[in-house]
């Protein structure tokens, strides 16, 4: 999937630059139907089993939930295994999980189940938790929508991304990583056009390690680092 | 029912505003009707008296119908009530009867409007037989379960399964709360409404009247935990904790409920209560009108600490109410309070009267955490618990149901 640009004509018809059209995603999620895990081993099964929206959802969408953003760690089965299963080696094992970094879906699956085998060939019992903190397969549709806001040059970024929704922000700066081409955010494949003009942009964007952030303090850190460049951000 | 989007600008980012009029403006139009049980009191009443006149202010015809009902027939939605929360009752058929009688006297009266609706929530379980009853529907059903039935007593969700089985899709508030139906199950927290009388800023002379009404010392720390006297709520682990840090502080406590007269059940907890409080003068045991949203407001902003101490919760809306006056919340590690008290973000969940002792004495020896904590914790609310997030999952879904059912992405 390429992201759409609106382009620009200036006078009779000569072509500048493209513009970035700002869209916006909401998430709606459900139950995925998978029965809930009790134990590692459960859990192992149904990662093994359950669909790659399921494995999308739980690595990746955890920012958009209505949840608290400050974990220890962005994928639910690395906070289960925290929170509840109690197992430090395993939740530092699975935390380090990285989808943006792993090629595939089915690559971070098979990745995340030879953790799990790893772990269970270690342990003496497969380890159960009580019940009320079973783990709970969920899914989401998203809903992608433009905005109506467009960027027209690197400069009015920190501007428009100040005024950004969580939703916007994690459409454009993070989900683009698994949609683009270069495997980057919308924002830097949107920059390219400007050559060295936006590679500053680029860079500067690049420089930042979304990991441990919330989507609001990605907006202000973005803002920050993009405002420093002497854009407008007013 | 003149509650307008833009009210709300100020409160929330206006690109969440202007989002939300997106996703509206292809809604615009579309009849959707709500139906409950009651036009007032209770949470799916107070969510209704927001979200009806929002999704109007979006252009959508929406609409909130109210079903009548006998003594006799809420005798036997509180049956259902009690038994989905798994408490052991017994559901008779002539208790069933009694409810789809009162259904179908109701569906005589709102046969146009439902049958013609493209959307239809149902609350609840009382008016859920309406969906068997309407076989001319033209639009798309949705039963929202409000409460947690999670762990209930068989017997009852055996007979209300095959009420809700039929319908397009369900809403729960949290995962744990559902249970395995034919149809997508959907996820919707419930929030709160920043300019409702519970929520809304009170100027310091108002907060200041509530403290002298109830003899409270404005120069001593103040534990509140508002809640009904239900055992649920552990008031009694609440009485221990403050003890526990009574002897090292001299703190105060609000326990603020209502409605205990007549609840059989309460009545026994605040006897309880009382005896507990032993005169204690600085226990403040109150016992509040229905109506008295504005004190409960105030105690909440006049606390130090919000404690909601419970053993058994559901979502929780107690504790988003204290974290969005800016306070740090001890909540019992319980239901939705885990999904909204994070240890040393937006206070502590605790297991025991001792555990919630503790934090209190920690927090009052740390005071610049209360109002780190505080801080951080009206942003986590204004972020994921407002209306405006509860309303934009609505409108999600409402394009879902209308035009990608089944996919995981819908491009508008």
């Amino acid at each position: 999937m390429t992201i759409e640009y609106t382009v620009r004509i200036k006078n009779q018809g000569e072509l500048i630059m493209n513009n970035f059209i700002v869209r916006e995603c909401t998430l709606l999620t459900r139950m995925s139907g998978i029965k809930e895990a009790v134990n590692l081993r459960e859990l192992r099964d149904r990662v093994a089993a359950c669909g790659e929206n399921v494995l999308y959802h739980h690595f990746c969408e955890t920012l958009l939930r209505p949840t608290f953003d400050y974990p220890d760690y962005h994928n639910d089965f690395a906070v289960w295994t925290k929170l509840y299963l109690g197992d430090r080696v395993l939740e530092e094992r699975l935390g380090i999980l990285d989808p943006y970094t792993i090629g595939s879906l089915e690559d971070l699956r098979g990745t995340m189940l030879d953790i799990i085998d790893g772990r269970l060939s270690e342990l003496p019992v497969n380890p159960v938790v009580s019940k009320g903190n079973e783990f709970y397969f969920l899914e989401a549709t998203t809903l992608v929508f433009e905005t109506g806001v467009v960027i027209e040059e690197p400069s009015q970024l920190p501007a428009k991304i100040a005024s950004m929704t969580n939703g916007s922000i994690f459409y454009h700066f993070i989900e683009a990583r698994r949609r683009t081409p270069g495997c980057s955010d919308d924002f830097s494949e949107w920059l390219v056009q400007f050559g060295d003009a936006g590679d500053r942009y680029a860079k500067t964007l690049c420089s930042v390690d979304f990991s441990f952030l919330t989507l609001a303090e990605m907006r202000k850190l973005l803002v920050e680092r993009l405002g420093s460049l002497g854009g407008n951000n007013g | 029912m003149a509650k307008s989007l833009a009210a709300y600008e100020g409160i929330v980012n206006s690109s969440i505003i202007r989002e939300l009029r997106i996703l509206g403006d292809t809604l615009k139009g579309i009849r959707v009707v709500h139906v409950n049980s009651t036009r007032e009191g209770g949470g799916v009443a107070e969510i209704l008296s927001w979200m009806v006149p929002l999704m109007c202010d979006l252009g959508m015809d929406a609409s909130w119908e109210v079903i009548e009902g006998t003594n006799d027939f809420f005798s036997v939605t509180k049956s259902f009530h009690n038994g989905l929360q798994g408490f052991p009752v017994t559901i008779s058929r002539k208790d069933m009867e009694t409810h789809l009688a009162v259904n179908k006297a109701n569906f005589a009266r709102l046969r146009p409007s439902l049958e013609d609706a493209e959307i239809v929530i149902i609350h609840d379980p009382q008016p859920a037989p309406l969906l068997g009853l309407c076989p001319e529907r033209k639009g798309k059903w949705v039963w929202r379960a409000h409460i947690d039935i999670s762990h209930p007593y068989l017997p009852v969700w055996k007979a209300l399964r095959p009420l809700v089985k039929d319908y397009d899709a369900s809403i729960f508030s949290m995962s744990q709360f559902a249970q395995p139906l034919p149809h997508p199950q959907f996820l919707i927290a419930p929030s709160i409404d920043p300019l409702s009388d519970k929520n809304i800023d009170l100027s310091q002379t108002e907060i200041n009247a509530v403290r002298a009404d109830f003899g409270l010392d404005p120069d001593r720390p103040l534990l509140v935990q508002i809640s009904r006297f239900d055992r649920f709520k552990d008031p009694l682990g609440v009485i221990e904790a403050y003890r526990m840090v009574r002897k090292v502080l001299p703190v105060q406590l609000v326990l603020a409920g209502g409605g205990a007269a007549d609840d059989p059940e309460g009545k026994a907890v605040l006897d309880e209560v009382m005896e507990a409080v032993a005169g204690d003068p600085d226990i403040h045991v109150l016992l509040l009108p229905p109506d008295a949203h504005r004190t409960i407001n105030a105690l909440q902003r006049l606390a130090d600490i919000v404690i909601q101490k419970s053993v058994k919760e559901g979502f929780g809306l107690t504790v988003t109410e204290g974290l969005w006056k800016g306070k740090p919340v001890i909540g019992g590690d319980v239901g939705g309070i885990r999904r909204q008290v994070f240890n040393y973000h937006t206070g502590f969940l605790v297991n025991t009267p001792e555990g919630a002792a503790h934090r209190i004495r920690f927090l009052l020896h740390h005071r610049e955490m209360i109002d780190e904590i505080g801080l951080k914790a009206r942003e986590f609310v204004r972020e994921n618990f407002l209306l405006t997030r509860h309303l934009r999952e609505y409108l999600t879904l409402f394009h879902w149901l209308l035009h990608g059912e089944g996919k995981s992405r819908i491009f508008l």
